[in-house]
């Protein structure tokens, strides 16, 4: 299934964008023509579309939040 | 019975996974399982890395006290069948919360509240529900183009099925209903003819034929479907429709 990726644009052209995600991974054909996102901003991804904008402030919370499920499955796999 | 449930749910898992949108780097196995027809522990092993479909799987099993690759499970949680009924409200909300990476707490909240509880752990559920809470700008007034998009997302995402109308080589023709994005909402256009991937190698493609129903995912066919699956998931697909649309008309109207 599809699930719902905060991160940050890191190259964007003509509504097509290389997105980092919080966890780790990364696509490179993310379409953010819907939310008309640039480079530097932080976009919610379902599958391959941009679907939401996120504010500094909640991309900040998401990333502490990955950041965190991350801590915490590391130390469930030892 | 669990051979089934795990070879069942790597069908369905499999082309979102290939496209690099969910589970873990592991394509080539999953194919060379489900070509081979294996459900090993390795093939396990990598399901269960599945960030989001595991803990669903695993949510309905634990209410409905079966094992998580038991047949009916993964077929609750891609097709939809009564097992989903058995689900606590109280248990999915806290499974949402807890569960499922990146989704935003108050999100969450929202769907619950809106819809008073009545909330299925259904594969398709989830993908229309994110979409209805996603913050898209312009919100009612997104242009035709962006409906577009978002409809075809929406309905690439979830599972969708069509009847069999001519069997190519890589690909078949089905009478299928897509998603679409009106005003009211979410709904599924008029049947019409669309082409789909399939593998032949994978049972029982070898043997499809016109006039079977498939599940398709993310433009490829999973596998062929009883008359009760393909009975099932209009159903439950129509009831998630129903419940999104509550959903979005409350948040329209708060606007």
């Amino acid at each position: 299934m599809c699930v719902t990726r905060a991160g940050k644009v890191v190259s964007a052209s003509q509504g097509r964008a290389r997105v980092e995600f919080f966890d780790g991974r990364a696509l490179d054909d993310v379409d953010v023509s819907v939310v008309n996102a640039k480079k530097g901003a932080f976009v919610e991804v379902f599958g391959n579309l941009a679907l939401g904008v996120l504010s500094p402030a909640e991309a900040k919370r998401r990333k502490q939040a990955w950041t965190e499920v991350a801590r915490v499955v590391g130390e469930a796999r030892g | 019975m669990k051979a089934d449930g795990v070879l069942f749910h790597a069908k369905h898992a499999f082309m979102p996974n290939s496209l690099g949108y969910c589970g873990p780097d592991e394509r080539g196995q999953i194919q060379s399982d489900l070509e081979g027809n294996r459900s090993d522990e390795e093939l396990i092993q990598t399901l269960q890395k599945f960030e989001a479909a595991y803990p669903f799987l695993k949510l309905i099993a634990k209410s409905s006290g079966r094992e998580i690759f038991d047949y009916l499970v993964p077929e609750a949680y891609w097709i939809g069948n009564r097992l989903l009924d058995l689900v606590p409200v109280s248990d999915f909300y806290s499974f949402s919360h807890h569960e499922i990476r990146g989704r935003d707490p108050e999100k969450v909240r929202e769907v619950f509240r809106k819809l008073d509880g009545v909330a299925p752990p259904h594969h398709t559920f989830y993908v229309m529900s994110t979409y209805a809470t996603a913050a898209v700008p312009d919100g009612p007034n997104v242009t035709n183009e962006a409906k577009r998009k978002i409809a075809e997302v929406v309905d690439n995402c979830r599972i969708s099925w069509g009847r069999v109308s001519k069997v190519g080589k890589d690909e078949l023709k089905v009478v299928a209903r897509r998603v679409n994005v009106n005003d009211g909402g979410l709904g599924l256009t008029r049947p019409a003819v669309r082409r789909v991937r399939y593998n032949p190698e994978v049972r029982p493609f070898g043997t499809v034929r016109a006039g079977d129903v498939v599940s398709i995912h993310w433009n490829y066919a999973c596998d062929v479907l009883t008359p009760r699956q393909a009975q099932n998931i209009a159903k439950y697909t129509d009831r998630d429709i129903s419940l999104v649309n509550r959903l979005m008309n409350s948040k329209a109207s708060r606007r």
